[in-house]
């Protein structure tokens, strides 16, 4: 989620500016243009980000964490990028389709930690707030080189930082309420500190929760053409602590300490308890990372619990998985002197133990352990120039898995003070490790079950043009051809066990394009992503699979659309953000009727008022503000029309 | 699904007695309606997926119409189709819905398919099977809801008024109730593979009082035969029972010189002379992929070997045709694509395919 003092200070305008830098920042240095910066931080960071050379990277700032904090980490992406989502409903699982990949085809990383459940492979991005990271970007297509298992459609990006030019102590509370009577509060502080000796620590706390009680006052909803979907009650409570700790010496060595606890528990038919159905989602993550100069180790331990149950909640299924992480990494780089020519090569390990204690897989405890080698390698040529080339191991104690190479170059083709032209492009292998329930589960599982693999190539350009000290637009174009292999599937006509069924083709295209004016107090932009998708089963494995080759896979819209336009003039902003699916199909073979295309607005004015030193920011929010009915995968009726108000406090010392 | 001679007679009479009445009360005929007659294709669709649906096929032109209910009303069966009845004029059709508190029982005019009520989940949990229990008045047979460990508490049969269209009372019977076949003046009740009950239950419909009789374990119902015999599958066997004297006549086991399989979608013939099943098991050299046949073998047989299939295919629902004796079969190529009914004649002859939707798993002949 957002820290406070993120949201308020960078609310201002002037910050708020960074918030599209990614995208339409012109007036880039040609170094900056033509690479992702070089940081003197040589290997802290959230991710390797400036060995992904190709690769898409859309870096959300903290303005924009801030303005939707009160977002659940879904409603954020649907709006903010062309990711698609599978949702069984609001507050209920919501998983990702990232360039028409699968749930399991999108790594989630917390300060460089792959925090996926390792039960499923994926994570429900429900039950993720937006509220608590201070760093967060979208990685497209295949980075398994630099991230490793997952990485197939794509990554999510989240990471803590310290702020060190903080001066003194940040107190932060706030609140939400929404006519759904749903409930949001979260309350935080922040601090710099010196310390004897040169050192100096960075803190932050942040402790949130949220109680949706989703009072529809509806039992069904019928869209324009008639179309009658019921409305399904259900209630989730959430709650989180976030506690970040850096330690540093003058050298600049650090000492980190980064803890995320969550909590959810979803009750689907809360008001009848025979028909109830809950579960609970907990995750306690401690990651502890040191920092030597160009060293830095990593050791972390999270324990994943899900709950799941029905009726009165007294004999739910339990799954509990502990992860044991270590890593390793150290970057080496050599500069030409006078000269832009410069390499970094960063090497590194991690091993990762597993301990599984799951309902489903019996009585005894899974033990699995799995390393990873990698070394990234960054060639900078010229200012315009630069390559990467990644490789990476993964190792299991109990298969094999893919060695998976990475080439990525990008070009700055034109570099004038008004225009400038990137070229990018990247070729990757990548992989996803098999899952503890696809191993492990009694029966259904497979333990000789082999890892997926991909291969994608993309290609891109970036095209930034100035047209006055006021306006500017960039304009990004990027395809990609993504082959993905051994795709699992619990196959019905087995019973549902799990087998290395399927072979997956994922093409697309993307089209971003960011407008934006300022002058002096006053801003306007509208930046958007069309996105086109075709992901398809391309193996025949049995007689009628004839029905089904070359066909969308279910729940991948072919065309999305997604867009924000803003305004705002000195201290308050209306921003409206839309998102539209086409048809999406919920059969294999496209039989019957699929989902109806969908276009969705939600809008939010934002502002704030200073008093003394405390300075309040206020959010009005209005989701779905046309109304319109669309269905849940469940073929449930999603939310109407709602208004939300955030109300939140921030004390500087 | 199973199908007898006084369910097809009383329905006829039903529709006969509507055929007057329509014609006393009017001097124009009563116009056609689209859903007058056909083969009705009940689609149990992927289970969490809540996306059953009825087909209708006209078995002489094979023009099919698909998800009629959606079709005539605008919006979708909240759940997989369990079975379609029609009673005295009126279709009920039994959803399924993969959560709890979500089932019903929608009931349409059986000619327009143009919906008349919905039995609320407060009425109706886990629906089955639906029969005639008389004049306006049908017979649901429910799971009621499943205890937490999925294990069943016993399950009753709803009482459906319909001219009301209302549950008037429920009636306790044994647990994971699957089929129900009229007789008379009763209705009998079977059960599925589950529930761990030894006996059925015979309801009087007048009286709607249930009486246990001991069959053996999970008796499962296949139909009443040309002799007036009910047949039953229940302790692993082939089950004869005498409904004069309500007791066992006979009890077969199933041979076979292959692998150890189960059968199921029992059906009988035309002539009610010879009962067809699947026999299939899950193949542990293949992934445990599902496999198996349909057979068939006479009533008046002593044993019954499952050596020579009928047809040399695995189906997930059978159907025999009344008026022309032609098997109906629901193949099912996996749960997220359309299924096929193949149509072959009585001796197992193939006379074609046709297109349905998902999980085509049982057959209702108008």
């Amino acid at each position: 989620m957002y820290s406070f003092s993120t949201y308020l200070k960078s609310i201002r305008f002037g910050v708020f500016l960074i918030t599209f830098s990614w995208i339409l920042s012109p007036t880039l240095s040609a170094q900056e243009a033509g690479n992702k910066q070089l940081d003197e931080v040589k290997v802290t960071g959230f991710a390797p980000e400036k060995y992904m050379a190709g690769l898409k990277v859309q870096k959300v700032d903290s303005a924009t964490l801030a303005r939707f904090q009160f977002q659940t980490m879904a409603d954020f992406l649907a709006f903010q990028s062309p990711i698609s989502l599978k949702s069984y409903g609001p507050g209920q699982l919501t998983t990702l389709s990232f360039r028409g990949t699968s749930a399991n085809h999108t790594a989630l990383l917390w300060n460089g930690i792959n925090v996926n459940a390792p039960t499923v492979g994926q994570t429900d991005y429900s039950t993720v707030p937006l509220l608590g990271f201070d760093e967060m970007a979208i990685q497209y297509g295949s980075a398994a080189s630099c991230v490793g298992t997952d990485a197939i459609g794509g990554s999510i990006l989240l990471g803590s930082a310290p702020r060190w030019k903080q001066k003194g102590f940040n107190a932060t509370v706030g609140g939400q309420y929404n006519t759904l009577d749903n409930f949001n509060g979260q309350a935080g502080i922040r601090f710099v500190e010196k310390l004897k000796n040169n050192f100096q620590l960075s803190g932050k706390t942040l402790l949130y929760g949220s109680q949706y009680n989703n009072h529809y006052n509806q039992t069904s909803r019928t869209d324009s053409e008639g179309r009658t979907y019921p409305v399904e009650p259900s209630e989730t409570v959430q709650k989180g602590l976030v506690q970040d700790l850096f330690l540093r010496n003058k050298n600049g060595n650090q000492l980190s300490l980064n803890i995320w606890l969550t909590d959810s528990k979803l009750t689907i038919q809360p008001d009848v308890v025979a028909f109830r159905e809950i579960t609970q989602t907990k995750a306690y993550r401690f990651l502890g990372g040191y920092q030597l100069k160009n060293t830095t180790f990593k050791a972390g331990f999270i324990r994943d619990i899900i709950d799941y149950g029905t009726g009165d909640f007294s004999n739910p299924s339990h799954s509990e998985t502990d992860r044991y992480i270590v890593r390793a990494e150290h970057e080496f780089s050599w500069k030409k002197a006078d000269s832009f020519w410069q390499t970094n090569l960063r090497i590194g390990g991690e091993f990762v133990h597993y301990a599984a204690r799951v309902d489903g897989y019996g009585d005894m405890t899974i033990n699995e352990d799995r390393e990873d080698v990698f070394a990234l390698l960054r060639q900078q040529f010229s200012p315009k120039l630069f390559a990467s080339v990644n490789l990476r191991q993964a190792f299991s104690s109990k298969y094999k898995a893919p060695f998976t190479p990475s080439f990525g170059l990008e070009y700055l083709a034109l570099s004038k003070p008004a225009t400038q032209v990137k070229f990018t492009g990247n070729i990757a292998r990548s992989y996803r490790l098999p899952t503890l329930n696809e191993r492990y589960w009694k029966v259904l599982g497979n333990p000789d079950i082999r890892p997926e693999s991909g291969f994608n190539k993309e290609i891109g350009t970036e095209i930034k043009q100035l047209f006055s000290e006021n306006l500017n637009a960039t304009l990004g174009v990027n395809a990609y051809h993504n082959l993905i292999d051994d795709w699992t599937y619990w196959n019905p006509d087995k019973n549902y066990r799990v087998e290395n069924l399927q072979q997956v083709l994922t093409k697309g295209l993307e089209v971003t394009l960011a407008l934006k004016y300022l002058k002096e107090n006053k801003m306007a932009g509208i930046t958007g992503t069309y996105a086109y998708t075709n992901a398809s089963q391309q193996k025949v494995y049995d007689a009628y699979a004839a029905d089904i080759i070359g066909k969308q896979l279910i729940y991948v819209p072919v065309h999305t659309l997604s867009g924000n336009a803003y305004a705002g003039k000195g201290d308050w902003s209306l921003n409206i953000q839309g998102l539209y699916n086409s048809d999406r199909f919920i059969t294999f073979d496209h039989s019957g009727r699929p989902f109806p295309p969908y276009f969705l607005l939600n809008s939010t004015v934002s502002g704030k008022i200073q008093l003394g030193r405390i300075q309040s920011s206020l959010i009005l929010q209005v989701n779905n503000l046309t109304d319109i009915v669309y269905p849940s995968v469940r073929k449930n009726a999603m939310p109407g029309r709602s208004f939300s108000l955030g109300l939140v406090f921030n004390f500087n010392s | 699904m199973q199908f007898n001679s006084i369910l097809i007679r009383s329905l006829a009479a039903g529709i006969l007695l509507f055929g007057l009445n329509s014609c006393s009360s009017s001097s124009d005929p009563e116009p056609s309606q689209p859903y007058d007659k056909g083969v009705f294709v009940i689609n149990s669709g992927n289970f969490n997926d809540n996306n059953g649906s009825l087909t209708l096929i006209n078995p002489t032109t094979k023009v099919t119409s698909f998800d009629i209910f959606q079709k005539e009303n605008n919006r979708s069966l909240a759940g997989g189709v369990r079975d379609y009845q029609e009673v005295d004029g009126k279709g009920l059709i039994l959803v399924d819905n993969a959560a709890a508190g979500k089932d019903v029982v929608e009931i349409v005019n059986a000619r327009t398919f143009k919906s008349i009520a919905t039995i609320p989940s407060t009425d109706i949990e886990n629906p089955r099977y639906g029969v005639k229990a008389g004049t306006n008045k049908a017979y649901v047979s429910c799971w009621g809801l499943l205890n937490p460990d999925y294990s069943y508490n016993p399950g009753y049969i709803a009482v459906i008024d319909l001219t009301t269209n209302k549950v008037t009372k429920k009636i306790t019977v044994q647990r994971n109730v699957e089929n129900v076949i009229a007789n008379g003046n009763d209705v009998i009740v079977g059960s599925g593979g589950y529930g761990g009950d030894t006996f059925i239950n015979i309801i009087n419909t007048q009286t709607d009082v249930a009486t246990q009789v001991e069959v053996g374990k999970n008796p499962g119902l296949i139909g009443i035969d040309a002799n007036g015999k009910l047949w039953l599958y229940a302790g692993g066997e082939l089950v004869k029972f005498n409904l004069t004297s309500k007791t066992v006549e006979s009890r077969l086991k199933i041979t076979t010189t292959g692998s150890a399989k189960s059968p199921g979608n029992f059906t009988l013939s035309k002539d009610k002379l010879s009962i067809l099943f699947v026999y299939s098991f899950y193949d542990p050299a293949d992934g445990y992929k599902q496999k198996g046949e349909t057979y068939s073998f006479g009533v008046n047989a002593t044993s019954v070997t499952a050596d020579k299939p009928l047809i040399n295919k695995l189906f997930t629902g059978l159907g025999v045709d009344p008026a022309t004796g032609n098997i109906y079969a629901g193949f099912t190529p996996s749960y997220k694509q359309a299924g096929y009914v193949f149509r072959y004649q009585s001796n197992g002859a193939l006379i074609d395919s046709i297109k349905a939707e998902i999980a085509p798993s049982g057959f209702f002949f108008k």
